[in-house]
């Protein structure tokens, strides 16, 4: 064997061995994951997780606006210092001091998800469970149109092209999005979201990765 | 083992010109396109900048397309595929052509229009980018269409001369640069097809969900230490030697960290998502793997060391040098970031903070930018037939581009951390981020100074490299030195041969 030959050859094992053991056999397995059932008698409820899934036609907004570049999707369990389970409204307990730390996430709450957008950076906070801290889709519109309309601190961006200016007609719009008077159109004008800024909505809305998992519902309960 | 200017007789100094002019087409093409994208790709890196601390800047409704969330990714793929892997190509057509020891016979004319394609992928990626096309997938935001552009360009230049290389008779034995070399040409096209295939195409029909994420952490770190290590340390093997006249001090030490650095670096990466949905044991690994990776970056410090040792002051008079010591002192740097960023002790207050920007900009600009930077300093003239024009502007471009990138990850690891600190925080679990946004503010004034500091550094890089390339050098036989004092001294080791 040539010495070349045997660079490439030692080149083709040294890479290929983890390219196979760390992307293409866990690639083909990520595919036998399946939704589990809950046992009626064992949890107290019926049906499977993880329930309904993402509003995937707003992930694809979600993607194409780059919001991953400052928002995470992923609870980090609670050791090294990590906090991210007791952040107040960052789980399914929306209540003023919950009871239980979030649980932290697991391959299943992003079953169907072609690709989940765990994130590249937090700036700002964790949107993993933020379909149950946000119900008001009125002030999320408001939220994208002019963040710091909501808070004067914040550095996200405004995501005003997602949103319609039009002129009002008859009692105006039910959508309208209802601003504080700097960032208000000019008399006579209102402004709507697009079907983009819908979808989005939408999809951050059914961001919800805190189901209780199949066989711990009681053992949480007892507690 | 690395041949030096000084031993040199006419029939083999006039052998390399012979080489020089071979390629000199599409080395020269690739340079000047290259530093295009680094000017703008350091002009949006600092609007982006701007954007963290002043969100208001140009927010205009016309410009609504200029958010942080398209500037950042856009910023970062020009900063990559515009510049350093374009920079890296053309570099890597000269040192195989030189290692080879033969001019090349054909195929510079097809390079020079793969070149042409990989600009136009570049460009319509960028876009891609700001017009809405993004995948948002972490240096793979380029719409879907993009990639096979690229990985065509990128083959038909590394057969090319991967052919070339293989088939001339210098090339028996173990030369570091050339392995070094090779790998890079051998592991992108793998590494770029396997994940485009998995992330663009195949997730669509089975979906990868929390796993996707990983695949593309794994793209970054292997990009990082596949691509963008090997071909970087090559041209470090490559130069060092070369201009101190020294041998390589060990060759073993060498080999082992070769083969250390290929061997693991394919078990990185996943640690972005440590504590996440990820199995445990696939962070794990990548944590623990960029602890050992400490080991091929000490010895590779090392040996550069023990090389360049008693001949620091050529570090003075010589750009390449220069530009390739801060290079390969940045790997040291680079690889204790990237140890420190892949465990919990130290990286839970870190992930995914202005910190890991600050380990990819380390990466990417203070380690292989300052290298290729250092090799284009060394070619061009041997390709353009004239000198350096001005050794202040290589001075303000070395002072400037080490000052702004210093700062620059200063800023970010220390920012980065006061962010992830305020995040977990007990004390502020009823306000998410409010904290971690004001606390990390100064330090993106300071990152934004840096990029101002690099833009004005590669600006006059630019416009230095467009005179050169247009034949509009210095018409003289001695090279373009730092310190005149010392050119006398020094002159036969670095001079021109052409
Ligand atoms: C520059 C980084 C940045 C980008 C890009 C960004 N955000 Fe934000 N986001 C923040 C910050 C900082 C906050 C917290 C301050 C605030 O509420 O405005 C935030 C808050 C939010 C909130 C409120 C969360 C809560 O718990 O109250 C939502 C929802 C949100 N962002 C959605 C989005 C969406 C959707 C996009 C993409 C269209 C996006 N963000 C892009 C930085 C960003």
């Amino acid at each position: 064997m040539t010495s070349s030959k045997k660079f490439i050859y030692g080149l083709g094992i040294c890479f290929g061995l983890p390219w196979l053991i760390m992307i293409i056999i866990p690639a083909l397995k990520a595919q036998k994951l399946m939704p589990l059932p809950y046992d009626k008698d064992r949890d107290g409820v019926e049906g499977i997780y993880p329930g309904a899934g993402i509003y995937r036609q707003g992930q694809l907004v979600y993607a194409r606006e780059g919001c991953s570049q400052c928002h995470t999707q992923m609870i980090r369990p609670s050791f090294a210092g990590m906090m991210d389970a007791t952040k107040k409204g960052w789980s399914s307990d929306q209540s003023e001091i919950p009871s239980e730390p979030a649980r932290s996430s697991n391959m299943r709450d992003y079953l169907g998800e072609p690709i989940a957008f765990l994130g590249v950076q937090r700036t700002g906070p964790d949107l993993a469970n933020a379909g149950y801290r946000l119900k008001d889709k009125a002030a999320m519109h408001v939220h994208l149109y002019a963040p710091r309309a909501v808070s004067e601190w914040s550095i996200m961006p405004g995501f005003r092209h997602l949103y319609v200016t039009q002129v009002i007609q008859g009692n105006g719009s039910p959508d309208a999005l209802d601003l504080p008077k700097e960032y208000a159109p000019k008399k006579g004008f209102e402004i709507v979201p697009s079907l983009e800024a819908n979808e989005l909505v939408n999809y951050i809305s059914s961001l919800k990765k805190d189901a209780p998992l199949p066989g711990q519902v009681v053992a949480e309960a007892k507690k | 083992m690395e041949t030096t200017d000084t031993t040199d007789t006419d029939g083999e100094s006039l052998r390399r010109v012979e080489i020089d002019r071979s390629v000199k087409g599409p080395v020269l093409f690739l340079f000047a396109n290259s530093a295009m994208w680094l000017l703008a790709s350091t002009v949006m890196g600092l609007f982006a900048s701007v954007k963290l601390f002043a969100p208001n800047f140009l927010d205009y409704d016309c410009l609504w397309f200029l958010n942080y969330a398209r500037l950042q990714p856009a910023h970062m793929n020009a900063l990559i595929y515009g510049w350093a892997m374009q920079v890296g190509l053309g570099v890597a057509i000269w040192l195989l052509a030189r290692r080879s020891g033969r001019p090349l016979s054909s195929g510079a004319g097809m390079m020079v229009t793969a070149g042409v394609f990989w600009n136009i992928g570049v460009t319509l990626g960028i876009i891609g980018i700001f017009g809405g096309g993004s995948t948002s997938l972490q240096w793979l935001e380029f719409p879907a269409f993009v990639w096979p552009v690229l990985v065509m360009a990128f083959l038909i230049i590394a057969i090319r001369m991967v052919q070339h290389y293989m088939s001339s008779s210098a090339s028996n034995g173990f030369t570091l640069t050339s392995h070094y070399v090779l790998a890079a040409l051998f592991c992108f096209p793998w590494i770029y097809i396997t994940v485009n295939l998995l992330l663009n195409h195949y997730a669509l029909q089975a979906p990868l969900g929390a796993f996707g994420a990983g695949i593309n952490a794994w793209y970054v770190n292997t990009l990082i230490l596949l691509f963008f290590a090997p071909l970087g340390l090559g041209a470090c093997y490559y130069f060092i030697p070369k201009i101190t006249g020294q041998p390589v001090y060990s060759y073993q030490l060498a080999q082992l960290g070769f083969w250390c650095l290929i061997g693991l670096a394919g078990w990185t990466g996943m640690q972005k998502y440590m504590g996440g949905p990820l199995p445990a044991w696939m962070p794990a690994i990548g944590g623990m793997v960029s602890l050992l990776l400490l080991v091929p970056a000490g010895v590779v410090a090392l040996n550069h060391h023990l090389t360049t040792y008693g001949k620091h002051a050529l570090i003075e008079s010589s750009p390449t040098l220069r530009f390739v010591f801060v290079g390969s002192f940045s790997f040291l740097v680079m690889s204790a970031l990237g140890a420190l960023l892949g465990t919990f002790w130290t990286g839970a207050s870190m992930q995914f903070t202005y910190a890991e920007y600050g380990f990819h900009l380390i990466a990417i600009y203070g380690f292989f930018s300052m290298t290729m930077f250092g090799a284009v300093y060394y070619i061009v003239p041997r390709l353009a037939g004239c000198e350096w024009l001005s050794a202040r502007l290589i001075r303000n471009h070395f002072w400037f581009s080490v000052y702004g990138i210093a700062a620059l990850v200063v800023c970010m690891v220390i920012g980065g951390m006061a962010q992830g600190q305020s995040v977990n925080n007990p004390e502020n679990w009823n306000q998410s981020m409010v904290g971690s946004v004001k606390n990390a503010s100064g330090y993106l004034i300071g990152r934004a100074l840096a990029w101002a500091f690099i833009l004005f550094s590669n600006f006059w890089f630019f416009i230095h490299l467009v005179f050169m390339v247009l034949g509009l050098g210095r018409r003289s036989v001695s090279p373009t030195l730092l310190h005149h004092a010392h050119a006398d001294h020094h002159a036969p080791s670095s001079t021109a041969t052409v």
